[in-house]
């Protein structure tokens, strides 16, 4: 019965040889292709990805999905008896019309190539983009585009020939990185004490601030109103958190602990009988 | 289990079998233990920085064994890294082809175990002494390393340690270069080193650094060198890596 049925389909011809039957042959291939592809990938993800790094793990993983999807491709042409020199002759024509039309799509594809070549940030680095305002962590260089999670929790997707040929700003390259902030004194405050009270407080509640190098104070202006004092302490590349935004209310708590003055604008008007 | 300190007398390391309450106390930190069940322990345990962990601890048999031991300084605030920065509050100069063995005080931390038969689970851990916890940068900020630094002083020998603050560690510096050199601070990974403990004391693993000229370059090379000792080894915190020993440039 089932043998007669799949007779009766390999009897029905829909174009030159391609028969029903080849073409569901062909099917159950690519089906058993995507199939495959899919419980290898998740099978990489489960038992090997977490050992590797990020980027490579997702780089690898790309690898076998797309590996097996093009060998189950070749399968599926084989079956049917296509010859694919002949596609290819024929496709040089189409080619170059398709290219055309479809440049910046391969534009994006290439990007992403050399992206993944370059390397100019991984899975997971803290980047800025100036072009394009954006900050964020880089979640995945795709085929087309990448994707970044900026720190307000939104993703946004990047065409990577955008990506490519903008600024990158790393932010976790390094091993540290610098925080710094402004303050100023009156000037009647004693200039060192003020430095050293700061240079105190720092020591003592900020323990993500390194001692080596150490925090450094410039006095960067005779302001119209106060001596204006710039603070840089550096810490621990994943730490910007526990430095930048806690260090100016670190500097006015020292400050104001030791009695010294920070001024609001002011001017000093004399007048004639004076 | 108590130590005399001049004032208060503070707990030493070691295994504690509870039964009902246990009440530990370290310079600064305040620990306790309650039991709440049959078959469950509450932690308590507040620090200098006013900070307080509290947790509930399952057990299966009637009993609770803990362990109180000395851990590598490499938690607070965060662990960030494996190596250990340590400068000395003088220089030492060695001259040309000599070699001198010295002792050093290096900060630890204190750790409490969970006991089991042959394992040991780490329940937490505290420093003492947090403003002495801070971080360091050995070379550049773009291909430096970022280590837990402390400035050192010499200690007279392995029974010079500073009780539940600062272990013993012995360096031995060997100058195989034909002019003198002056040490002012080493960098090594210190999770080679293994702590060692007896009632408050700890001992660690020492170092030896060879002065070399290879090539055209002279550098430092630093090597772990283990320790027999009969007193207590600290369970380890971190895993034990398998690199032996780093190398400095001479500056």
């Amino acid at each position: 019965m089932v043998l007669e049925f799949l007779q009766g389909l390999s009897e029905m011809q829909l174009v030159g040889e391609l028969t029903v039957l080849s073409l569901l042959i062909g099917g159950i291939i690519m089906a058993g292709g995507v199939i495959i592809a899919k419980i290898a990938k998740l099978l990489f993800h489960k038992y090997y990805a977490p050992s590797l790094p990020k980027d490579t793990a997702q780089n690898i993983s790309k690898l076998i999905y797309f590996g097996i999807l093009v060998i189950s491709f070749l399968g599926f042409t084989s079956s049917q008896g296509i010859d694919l020199s002949g596609i290819m002759v024929a496709g040089g024509i189409f080619a170059v019309v398709i290219g055309f039309a479809t440049q910046s799509v391969v534009s994006n594809l290439i990007s992403g190539l050399f992206l993944i070549v370059e390397k100019p940030a991984k899975h997971g680095d803290t980047i800025e983009l100036p072009d394009m305002g954006i900050s964020g962590t880089l979640l995945d260089i795709g085929t087309f585009s990448s994707k970044v999670r900026k720190f307000d929790g939104t993703v946004t997707r990047i065409p990577n020939e955008k990506f490519f040929t903008s600024n990158i700003r790393s932010l976790t390259l390094s091993t540290v990185r610098r925080a710094d902030v402004s303050v100023g004194i009156s000037y009647e405050s004693d200039i060192d004490g003020a430095i050293l009270a700061i240079k105190n407080e720092i020591q003592q509640t900020m323990p993500f601030v390194l001692q080596i190098p150490e925090p450094e104070f410039r006095v960067e202006e005779l302001g119209d109103s106060s001596v204006n004092i710039h603070v840089f302490v550096w810490h621990p590349r994943d730490d910007w958190s526990q430095a930048q935004p806690i260090l100016l209310t670190t500097v006015k708590r020292a400050l104001d602990k030791s009695g010294i003055e920070i001024p609001f604008p002011q001017r000093v008007i004399w007048t004639g009988k004076d | 289990m108590m130590s005399d300190n001049s004032e208060v007398s503070f707990s030493n390391y070691g295994i504690y079998d509870l039964e009902s309450d246990l009440e530990l106390l370290l310079p600064n930190t305040n620990i306790k233990f309650h039991k709440i069940s049959d078959n469950a322990f509450s932690y308590f345990r507040k620090n200098s920085e006013g900070k307080i962990v509290e947790k509930i601890i399952p057990i299966k048999s009637d009993n609770l064994k803990i362990e109180l031991a000395p851990i590598r300084p490499l938690n607070h605030p965060a662990r960030r890294t494996s190596h250990m920065f340590l400068q000395f509050d003088k220089d030492i100069y060695l001259s040309e082809n000599s070699a001198a063995s010295i002792f050093v005080h290096c900060p630890i931390e204190i750790g409490i175990f969970l006991v089991h038969e042959s394992t040991r689970d780490s329940l937490d851990w505290i420093t003492c002494n947090s403003l002495n916890s801070r971080f360091g940068l050995y070379g550049s900020p773009d291909t430096g390393k970022l280590c837990k630094y402390a400035k050192v002083s010499l200690a007279t020998d392995y029974t010079d340690s500073n009780s539940y603050l600062e272990g013993v560690m012995q360096i031995v510096v060997e100058n195989t270069l034909s002019f003198g050199q002056s040490i002012s601070k080493i960098v090594f990974q210190i999770t080679d080193n293994a702590l060692y403990y007896q009632d408050s004391k700890t001992i660690i693993d020492g170092i030896k650094i060879t002065m070399k000229k290879r090539a055209a370059v002279n550098i430092a090379d630093v090597k772990t060198t283990s320790l027999e000792t009969d007193w207590s080894m600290s369970p380890t915190w971190e895993d034990k890596t398998t690199s032996t020993h780093m190398e400095m440039g001479l500056e």
